[in-house]
């Protein structure tokens, strides 16, 4: 072996040994970055070339980006759309030579007829092109350094495509670890909000979970319960809304998704102030419940389309269960609402005499039906100290609690003027001045009372405003109706005296006193009245019977004329003179 | 389900919060509270260390973005620290490495606010 030879030997054992070290480090190499810098120091090191760069093929246009490069002054990276082959042959090459670049080449060469352009390729498929200028001593490359070349660009290209496929794999499995993350978040706050009736918690749970999942800082809430909204949580605002802002957000969203440009932040300023990004509107079975409003993330990555729907997703999810924790509390409201209902008509029925004393000398029955759980008619039949009777029959005006209340007033100042010597007609004008005092001016009560002096068989009696009671006399068929006395309780101060007057009753006598509920009732369908005549019928086929099953008799009536619907509270006082 | 608690010591003047258990949307509100009330005396300078914490949902981290702009206004900082591989992933993957100084270990977050505060 002569000395050239072995030289010879020894080189190619040293550039055997370099490309396998390389190819062991590329191989394991998953940064592109990395592989490309080596392959070019590596063969500028070993061939002495000043210049060289790494052009990467586009498949779809066919054209080339510098991806990197060494000596060519201050060109950079990143060049993109260059063109190099003038030929589709000169991709099967291994190398081909730089006077064969096309004029369009943006790097200008020293030496193109020393520079190759090598091709960067797996097996068939073309990736790019390794550009070698010249070599600095201007020798033309020997057939060993040509070799070196191709060898180190097969590695490299492979470690290229491994890497880039690496990060490929590696990005889809970290996209899908976020995706897995999302749906487990959803899961989770799907079975947490269920367990929830506190919608502040679940506003709460719901913002942290944006912010986290989002990478997010600012967060608004706006929930619109039967029109009313409320910002139930928020996070990150320069200042809380005013109502009028909340407002004007709720109502301009009005698609699902509004990410504010330049035009509407102008208009809207409070949303460019807090930097708001996007903008969501929540509706439920076509009505629109909530809007959400979220500032960009905090690392500036714009938000995805799946970023989208993970919000909206979670959105409805807590929507829906807030939504649910209105629907309980208005039940929950209704049901005591109720209760305290039930427990006001108990009181208020503990105001109505029960049972309704005896009365010597009279058949008593009295009987009153509220429309309503509470309501606003009144009767009473009370002993006076001097062993006198008092009946009384009143209706106030409205119903439901506000006539009970005041209906409840009514019935102790009549208890309280009792005991005390004044005459019906005094007491009436006290109760009047009384009520019209106390109560708003559309409130009124009509009332009629009556004291019966047992020994005289008389029936005194002050009528303000009420519906007359009827009085039917022994074997006549005629009414006489007791209507004297004065204005309605309530109307207006006393100014003249309330009239009293007497009447006798013989044996037989019926007095049928009633409130509107009887003679208004109305018939289902067409807008008739009970009326008086019907009333005054009613009463005369019955008038052998008791009060009591006289009563019972109107009562029926009443109810088919009405088809057991009433409108209104409905009284009945019904005295018959015995003998 | 492991409980979730949370301690407070003082280690070298600064709020350490050791978090245990697991941190999800329903315990997110005991962090928030622990986060407000250091806040509410002013003390700024805080770090949580995870070494006990097997398992944190969005909703925790999401205590993290509520309050960091807060103390940080107040000049202070929310430093964290010693967590599990699987905590980090959960972080990591939401981007949180690029708005918090994540340690492996507490004693790199003190030296980084002894650091800061010289």
């Amino acid at each position: 072996m002569n000395r050239s030879d072995k030289q010879n030997d020894q080189r190619l054992n040293f550039e055997l040994k370099t490309v396998l070290e390389t190819s062991r480090m590329l191989v394991e190499s998953r940064n592109s970055t990395f592989i490309m810098n080596n392959l070019l120091l590596i063969i500028m090191g070993r061939l002495l070339v000043t210049k060289a760069a790494i052009f990467i093929s586009d498949p779809v246009t066919g054209k080339y980006t510098l991806k990197k490069q060494k000596g060519f002054g201050n060109t950079g990276g990143g060049i993109e759309g260059i063109e190099i082959i003038t030929n589709e042959e000169q991709k099967e090459r291994s190398f081909f030579s730089g006077k064969e670049l096309p004029e369009t080449f943006p790097v200008k060469l020293d030496d193109p007829d020393n520079s190759h352009l090598f091709n960067l390729r797996t097996n068939n498929n073309h990736h790019g092109f390794l550009l070698l200028g010249a070599k600095a001593n201007r020798q033309p490359f020997s057939k060993n350094e040509l070799e070196f070349v191709e060898g180190l660009c097969i590695i490299s290209t492979a470690a290229l495509v491994n890497s880039q496929l690496f990060n490929e794999l590696k990005n889809t499995y970290r996209n899908l670890d976020r995706r897995i993350h999302e749906l487990n978040t959803l899961f989770d706050l799907s079975k947490e909000f269920n367990l929830l009736v506190d919608r502040e918690k679940i506003s709460r749970i719901f913002k942290f979970a944006l912010l986290g999942q989002l990478f997010i800082r600012t967060f608004i809430l706006i929930f619109n319960n039967q029109d009313e909204l409320t910002v139930l949580a928020s996070s990150g605002l320069a200042k809380e809304p005013s109502a009028k802002k909340v407002k004007d957000i709720f109502t301009t969203i009005d698609s699902e998704v509004l990410l504010p440009d330049e035009e509407f932040k102008k208009n809207h300023p409070w949303i460019a102030r807090n930097e708001i990004a996007a903008l969501f509107s929540i509706s439920i079975q076509n009505e629109k419940v909530a809007v959400i409003g979220v500032g960009e993330r905090a690392n500036k990555v714009p938000f995805s389309e799946a970023d989208f729907n993970f919000l909206k997703s979670l959105a409805n999810l807590a929507v829906i269960s807030i939504q649910k924790t209105y629907f309980l509390e208005e039940r929950i409201d209704k049901e005591r609402m109720e209760e305290e209902l039930s427990i006001a008509k108990s009181i208020q029925q503990g105001l109505l005499p029960d049972p309704i004393p005896e009365v010597q000398g009279v058949d008593l029955a009295a009987k009153t039906i509220s429309s309503r759980e509470v309501g606003g008619d009144y009767f009473d039949v009370a002993r006076t100290p001097d062993g006198n009777t008092i009946f009384s029959i009143a209706d106030v005006t409205g119903k439901g609690v506000p006539a009970a209340l005041l209906m409840a007033n009514l019935q102790s100042m009549l208890h309280v003027l009792l005991p005390v010597e004044v005459t019906l007609s005094e007491a009436t004008e006290r109760i009047n001045n009384i009520i019209f005092k106390n109560t708003p001016s559309d409130k009124f009560i009509t009332f009629f009372w009556a004291k019966y002096l047992g020994t005289h068989k008389i029936l005194q009696y002050v009528n303000a405003g009420h519906n007359p009671p009827l009085l039917l006399r022994n074997n006549e068929n005629e009414f006489e109706e007791l209507s004297d006395g004065g204005l309605l309780l309530g109307a207006m101060e006393s100014i003249m005296p309330y009239q009293q007057s007497d009447v006798q009753l013989n044996p037989g006598d019926l007095l049928v006193c009633y409130t509107d509920g009887v003679n208004e009732a109305m018939a289902p369908h067409d807008m008739e009245e009970f009326g008086e005549k019907r009333l005054m019928k009613c009463i005369i086929n019955n008038r052998e019977k008791s009060s009591a099953d006289i009563l019972d008799a109107i009562v029926d009536e009443v109810k088919n004329f009405s088809g057991h619907k009433l409108a209104d509270d409905l009284t009945l006082l019904i005295i018959k003179a015995l003998d | 389900m492991k409980n979730f608690k949370i301690d407070h010591r003082i280690t070298n003047g600064f709020e350490v919060l050791d978090l245990y258990g697991e941190l999800d949307a329903h315990t997110a509100s005991q962090l928030e509270d622990a986060l407000k009330e250091l806040i509410n005396n002013k003390k700024s300078t805080i770090i949580v260390n995870f070494r006990e914490l097997d398992y944190i949902a969005s909703a925790g981290l999401g205590v993290f973005m509520a309050y960091i702009e807060d103390v940080r206004s107040i000049g202070g900082d929310i430093k964290l620290t010693n967590m599990n591989d699987k905590v980090y992933n959960v972080f990591d993957l939401l981007g949180f490495p690029t708005l918090y100084d994540i340690f492996r270990d507490e004693e790199e977050a003190v030296e980084k606010f002894l650091n800061e505060i010289k």
